[in-house]
């Protein structure tokens, strides 16, 4: 049998399978009469006590052997004895007359949509802890054992379970599991994120899977396309395993070119530079010694999913953070880029028939200057913690870029006139994504110290397309040769007059691209960090003379079907 | 009723580590306590998870506020705690 479900860590395993079967509680959804509801909650404050008690012996035991583990344990105690949620379940069962395990499933649920909820990640993973703490609780009021234990699992299993929790996935061997499939779940999920964690390949959200599956089936698990199919034929056998080696090949020659320079055959060398989102280092951390630099920190995510704007200081601080993090090497922080299709609480635009053509990113700066003048302010004083330049979205005239300079000057004459510190040699920068910055590019050049091209947007803006709007996608075509045009006068005009010019949006990173990016004569890429080992591998099998001629020929293109068609060829 | 305004200033701020020791200090106090950020809503202090909803990272503003016979005791050793928090 086939099944389909989310392929939320890449990878093939092809192995018997062990079902976990810890199956969802039946919640009991029963109303109490008054004189026995002081009983139920007497069984509440008994079964917290226990699950405390068994929280406690599993800290204990694991405090000084594993400190990371001893670390949920300790938040799941944290959790059983929050006051609020306490608070809130001994009313459901005193007021409402709800019995014990309805109250408790309830109460947590809502409080695990409001951390789900959160726009911070990590806030958003600690709902699957509370979740573990509700279901450890209920399994004690219905006199179950209170967690299963994955800790004796067989060697060399595909893993199925309705859901795994923290508190089990913590003991699990990675060594002993090849795959992970469950039941529920998809991208976001505390089993998805482990698993990519531990690069175990796994297929989530396939309902009633243990039920037509028995323990010790064969199973193959299809990380890529998200496939399981159950008592495989020989053929299909022969298909996945040849598939799974293809995919490991693959992944073990991209690695061993990422600590390489990415320089091509013929010894040009290539900037790599990453994308970044938010202050968390851990997400990119492992990466920064086999990239040149910070090349788009996008500053949007300070001013999202919030009601007030961030203050300078915040804004200094993590600026800093980042810049620190980073050394010597450029960050080059984009100013804000709020409007067309990200919204804030904290920045209220007026609602607009072409968002994408509206206050947009500098422009909404210009129309609210208080709030450019704090990232302005923020970034220059943080400036003297790294190297940083300074970027600005949205850039549509030379007007446009003056005016910004001239915001620029006003922020550091007053930080002189205060004696604040700050930084005195930032380069500033503009993203080249219309067309009518690309045409002028030469003109650009000469008003700034560097550009940066955002590909999603140009494409956008060239072809008239509006990317978010899937009736329209066949014409959203990032390879269309008017764009490649585009491109090649930017990096044109840019090695002229000596000024870095790079790529950030998808086409940076589009392995099958960049030979020709390097032939239109980009040779600076930023990307995000997963497209980093494939880069480097393409770019040190590159010969950059006929990444030249490459290039020439997709100019002399007429459509986009005859640029891939030029690439297919030339690939093979 | 006694209200004060502090700067989260340790790297990973209000989580994990920090949110424990911070809602367990507060919960010894028997002033109703509260912890709002600019333009937010006020939650209960002594509730971690309430805590953790808010995402106080690094740099963020809050307002504690306490209300109750040791509310200038508990705003007191509140704040020395924030400003103890390293991690």
């Amino acid at each position: 049998m086939k099944y389909q479900g989310s392929p939320v860590s890449r990878g093939i395993a092809i192995s018997r399978v062990f079902c976990f079967h810890d199956e969802p509680l039946r919640i009991d959804e029963r109303t109490l009469e008054e004189p026995l509801r002081d009983l139920e909650l007497h069984r509440y404050h008994s079964a917290i006590a226990t699950a405390k008690q068994h929280l406690e012996a599993t800290y204990e035991n694991c405090r000084i052997c594993d400190k990371e583990k001893a670390m949920i344990f300790q938040a799941h105690i944290d959790i059983l004895d929050d006051i609020q949620v306490r608070e809130e379940i001994e009313d459901a069962i005193l007021l409402d007359g709800r019995c014990a395990s309805w109250a408790v499933a309830t109460v947590y649920d809502s409080y695990a949509q409001v951390l789900a909820s959160s726009d911070d990640e990590l806030v958003q993973e600690r709902a699957a802890d509370l979740k573990d703490v509700s279901v450890r609780i209920q399994k004690i009021l219905s006199g179950n054992e209170p967690v299963s234990s994955l800790e004796d699992i067989p060697e060399d299993v595909i893993l199925l379970a309705y859901d795994l929790m923290p508190s089990q996935t913590v003991s699990l061997d990675p060594r002993h599991v090849k795959g992970i499939i469950t039941e529920v779940g998809g991208m976001t999920s505390h089993t998805a994120i482990l698993a990519r964690s531990l690069g175990i390949p796994a297929v989530l959200g396939i309902p009633d899977l243990l039920k037509h599956v028995k323990n010790d089936t064969l199973v193959i698990l299809d990380g890529i396309d998200g496939i399981i199919i159950t008592n495989p034929t020989d053929e299909q056998l022969a298909f996945y395993e040849s598939k799974q080696i293809a995919f490991l090949k693959e992944r073990d020659y991209e690695e061993t070119f990422m600590p390489r320079k990415p320089i091509t055959k013929d010894g040009l060398q290539v900037d790599i530079h990453l994308n970044i989102g938010d202050a968390d280092s851990s997400r990119y951390k492992k990466f920064l010694p086999y990239a040149d630099g910070v090349g788009l920190f996008r500053s949007e995510f300070l001013y999202l999913g919030r009601a007030e704007l961030p203050s300078e200081e915040e804004q200094y601080e993590i600026y800093s953070k980042v810049l620190r993090n980073l050394g010597d090497k450029p960050v080059i922080l984009r100013t804000l880029d709020i409007g067309g299709d990200k919204k804030t609480d904290c920045i209220p635009i007026p609602a607009e028939g072409n968002p994408f053509l509206g206050l947009r990113a500098l422009r909404l700066c210009f129309a609210m200057p208080s709030l450019f003048r704090t990232q302005l302010r923020a970034a220059f004083r943080a400036a003297v913690n790294g190297n940083l330049w300074l970027m600005f979205p949205m850039v549509n005239s030379i007007e446009d870029v003056r005016k910004a300079k001239e915001f620029c000057r006003e922020i550091c004459d007053e930080l002189e006139a205060d004696g604040i510190p700050y930084g005195k040699n930032i380069k500033i920068g503009v993203m080249i994504e219309t067309p009518s910055m690309a045409l002028m590019a030469a003109e650009v050049a000469r008003e700034v110290d560097f550009a940066s091209i955002g590909t999603n947007d140009l494409c956008q803006y060239t072809l008239a397309v509006d990317r978010l709007n899937p009736t329209v996608r066949q014409y959203y075509q990032p390879y269309h040769p008017a764009l490649l045009k585009l491109i090649a006068y930017v990096a044109d005009c840019f090695n002229t007059v000596n000024k870095p010019i790079s790529i950030c949006g998808e086409l940076g990173g589009d392995s099958r691209f960049i030979p020709v990016l390097l032939g239109l004569g980009i040779h600076k890429l930023s990307m995000n960090t997963s497209a980093v080992a494939a880069a480097k591998a393409v770019i040190c099998n590159t010969d950059y003379r006929q990444a030249r001629i490459l290039a020439m020929k997709a100019l002399t293109k007429a459509t986009e079907d005859e640029v891939r068609a030029l690439l297919n060829s030339s690939a093979t | 009723m006694l209200s004060k305004e502090i700067k989260i200033q340790n790297p990973s701020g209000l989580h994990a580590r920090p949110a424990s020791a911070f809602t367990r200090c507060a919960a010894g106090f028997n002033s109703s306590i509260t912890l709002s950020k600019q333009g937010g809503k006020p939650v209960n202090a002594k509730s971690m998870i309430m805590v953790l909803s808010q995402s106080l990272v690094c740099g963020t503003t809050v307002t504690i506020t306490a209300d109750g016979k040791d509310e200038t005791e508990a705003i007191a050793k509140l704040t020395e705690l924030i400003a103890s928090f390293t991690e």
